[in-house]
């Protein structure tokens, strides 16, 4: 299939979605977060067989999270970006896990860095960190500078003294 | 206890009769790289033929029980942190700490992490520091030939220190570290 | 006064072995073009050693410690020098071949006791690499054996007195090769130095070594280099006149096989134990049936 027999099929088959090309070989999809599950179930029966990954984005001043989707086609050679929007306040998505296995571990890191909760997401539990009550570190929100400070010790950056932390008396 | 003592060198420095081993000691010196992420590629190098550390007797070793210098290279995250210090209390005495770029010292580019730490002499006494980011391999022999220089005059003693000030370290060192003490079971909900 | 001269070649079986180590680690560096340290930094390390603290995981260490050293200069009593004995003794073969494991399966006993897999898993390569280079050995021995009717080192030496031409070195040339081989495994050098690989067991055996066990390690390896490169001196190379012209010839033993440590890979313990019975042990059966027929 070329590029724009696939993008007449995303049209006829999701009418809500906007899709448009990208660069030679990749579609770009905007997807409303209510149809996620379906459209990429319906782009894995089109042969999109490789889950590259998940990420999210963290678009504070619209108040959104936009929750991204790679897959590729080793048939088509076409990559497709799927985007979804969802709200800040209430962070919610259905998940793929089903499709793919490693759907899980990408989400369960998400929901860790990000707080955006995945119906049907066997596992969400915490990842890579451990015993954190903070806020999700790579939300806008969070203060990583504050928090290192208070964790780790502030870091002046003023005086080339300030780095000694352990003075020795030297006589 | 948890305040740093403090101590003139000159009272823990070694000895008279201890300083005929140190010039030993400055002569064949061991050392156990701990690679964190960057600065492992300084390190061969400083090794290979165009530097050759090995004219000073100093040479790469495999274990902390058989190594007499711990080097640090490059940005410690709080789980490396862990197996640092479990590093560092395995070897025998002497033993001397080398932190390697700007990341041991305060941080380096990683100093608002909320991952990484940002001054190791928190938590293990350091006793030579390379800066840079990263250093040169000519920076590595000369701050391991000053090392060398210290330890032939006994002046490296943070062993002693870290002996001395055990509390102080430990309590540095636990209040990080038991955020890395695994969570086994139930789902975690952000607050 | 036999208890003075052991002690006495005990400690220059030390000496000369440290001395060895230390040129055949300059040796590996001009090979790879590197300056190396000076030919004294194996003293330095020794000493060293001994100064630092060490740390011991039960008594078992501590005896497998002084058990494999004491095996390997049990063994180096029996190794004439020259022609000289720090007691007599038909000097045989037999027994030191013998008393040698006897270092090896001490310092395993040792080193198992600190409970450290890596030293378990360095011990076993140790010991089925032992199984590879016996077998060989033991075949060249039966050689001289068959040849000459004795298997006393004294005596093997004595019969090649008077020139090069007498030498078994010349006289037995494949036999000497499968030798060679055979020392190269006994050194544990590359391309058969698997037991140690500290890139993959972090140096095997040594792993839990600290301090004075690590200085004693170190010893133990220079009586072993003492006693393999004495072992083919006085089977091949005529045994010398002199102990300095005796040093000498196993000093060219030791440099020859830093070379080839110097330039070689690493085999895996099975390529090692396959090569050693295929090549050296089809060249060891070669001399033996020239010698019978």
């Amino acid at each position: 299939m070329k590029r724009n027999e696939i993008m007449e099929k995303i049209k006829a088959g999701f009418p809500g979605a906007d899709a448009e090309p990208r660069f030679s070989n990749q579609i770009h999809a905007a997807v409303p977060a209510a149809q996620i599950t379906g459209f990429i179930t319906y782009l894995k029966q089109m042969d999109f067989k490789h889950l590259v990954n998940i990420t999210c984005v963290d678009w504070i001043e619209e108040n959104q999270f936009e929750v991204v989707y790679n897959v590729w086609s080793y048939e088509h050679h076409i990559h497709i970006t799927v985007k979804s929007v969802i709200d800040r306040t209430k962070p919610e998505l259905q998940s793929i896990s089903s499709l793919w296995p490693a759907a899980q571990v990408y989400e369960q890191e998400i929901h860790e860095m990000f707080g955006v909760v995945f119906l049907g997401n066997p596992d969400l539990g915490p990842l890579f960190l451990h015993n954190w009550l903070d806020l999700p570190p790579l939300r806008k929100d969070f203060n990583a500078e504050e928090y290192s400070g208070a964790a780790y010790g502030f870091v002046e950056t003023d005086t080339a003294e300030a780095t000694c932390i352990v003075p020795m008396e030297e006589n | 206890m948890s305040e740093m003592l403090t101590v003139s060198r000159q009272d823990i420095m070694d000895g008279r009769y201890e300083r005929v081993l140190d010039w030993f000691r400055s002569r064949s010196m061991w050392m156990l790289y701990y690679c964190t992420g960057c600065g492992a590629i300084e390190l061969p190098p400083t090794m290979t033929s165009r530097f050759d550390m090995e004219r000073f007797g100093i040479g790469p070793m495999a274990t902390p029980r058989q190594a007499d210098i711990l080097l640090i290279t490059g940005y410690i995250s709080v789980k490396t942190l862990k197996r640092v210090v479990r590093t560092y209390d395995q070897m025998p005495e002497p033993k001397w700490v080398v932190g390697f770029g700007s990341c041991p010292i305060n941080g380096g580019i990683y100093w608002n992490s909320y991952a990484t730490i940002n001054h190791l002499e928190k938590y293990i006494p350091i006793d030579l520091s390379i800066a840079g980011c990263m250093p040169r391999p000519q920076a590595v022999l000369s701050g391991l030939t000053r090392l060398m220089e210290q330890v032939k005059k006994g002046e490296a003693v943070g062993y002693k220190k870290y002996k001395m000030n055990y509390d102080w370290y430990k309590k540095n060192q636990d209040e990080v570290l038991y955020r890395t003490e695994p969570v086994l079971g139930g789902s975690h909900e952000a607050e | 006064m036999v208890v003075l001269t052991s002690l006495f070649l005990a400690f220059s079986a030390m000496v000369v072995g440290l001395l060895f180590m230390g040129i055949g680690r300059k040796v590996t560096a001009r090979l790879q073009r590197r300056y190396g340290p000076p030919f004294w930094q194996s003293y330095i390390d020794v000493i060293k050693c001994f100064s630092r603290n060490s740390i011991s995981h039960s008594y078992i260490q501590d005896l497998g410690s002084m058990m494999g050293l004491a095996g390997l200069i049990a063994a180096a009593m029996f190794v004439p020098i020259a022609g000289w004995l720090p007691f007599p003794s038909a000097s045989p073969i037999i027994v030191i071949l013998y008393l040698m494991p006897i270092g090896y399966l001490g310092m395993a006993m040792g080193v198992s006791a600190s409970g450290n897999p890596l030293a378990a898993i360095g011990i076993g390569r140790a010991l089925t690499l032992m199984l590879g280079y016996e077998v060989p050995y033991a075949i060249l021995l039966l050689t001289f054996i068959a040849s000459s009717n004795t298997s006393s080192l004294a005596v093997l030496s004595d019969l090649q007195t008077g020139g090069i031409g007498n030498w078994f070195a010349v006289k037995m040339p494949i036999g000497f090769i499968a030798s060679i081989i055979c020392l190269q495994a006994m050194l544990a050098e590359k391309p058969f130095d698997t037991m140690i690989a500290p890139a993959e067991i972090a140096s095997g055996p040594m792993v839990e070594l600290s301090g004075k066990f690590l200085g004693m390690a170190f010893l133990q390896h220079a009586v072993a280099i003492f006693i393999e490169t004495g072992l083919i001196v006085n089977m091949y190379l005529g045994g010398g006149a002199t102990v300095l012209s005796f040093v000498f010839k196993q000093f060219l033993l030791y440099t020859f096989a830093m070379a080839v440590n110097g330039i070689y890979g690493r085999y895996r313990v099975e390529q090692a134990v396959k090569f050693l019975w295929i090549f050296a042990g089809s060249l060891a059966v070669i001399q033996l049936l020239i010698n019978i027929f």
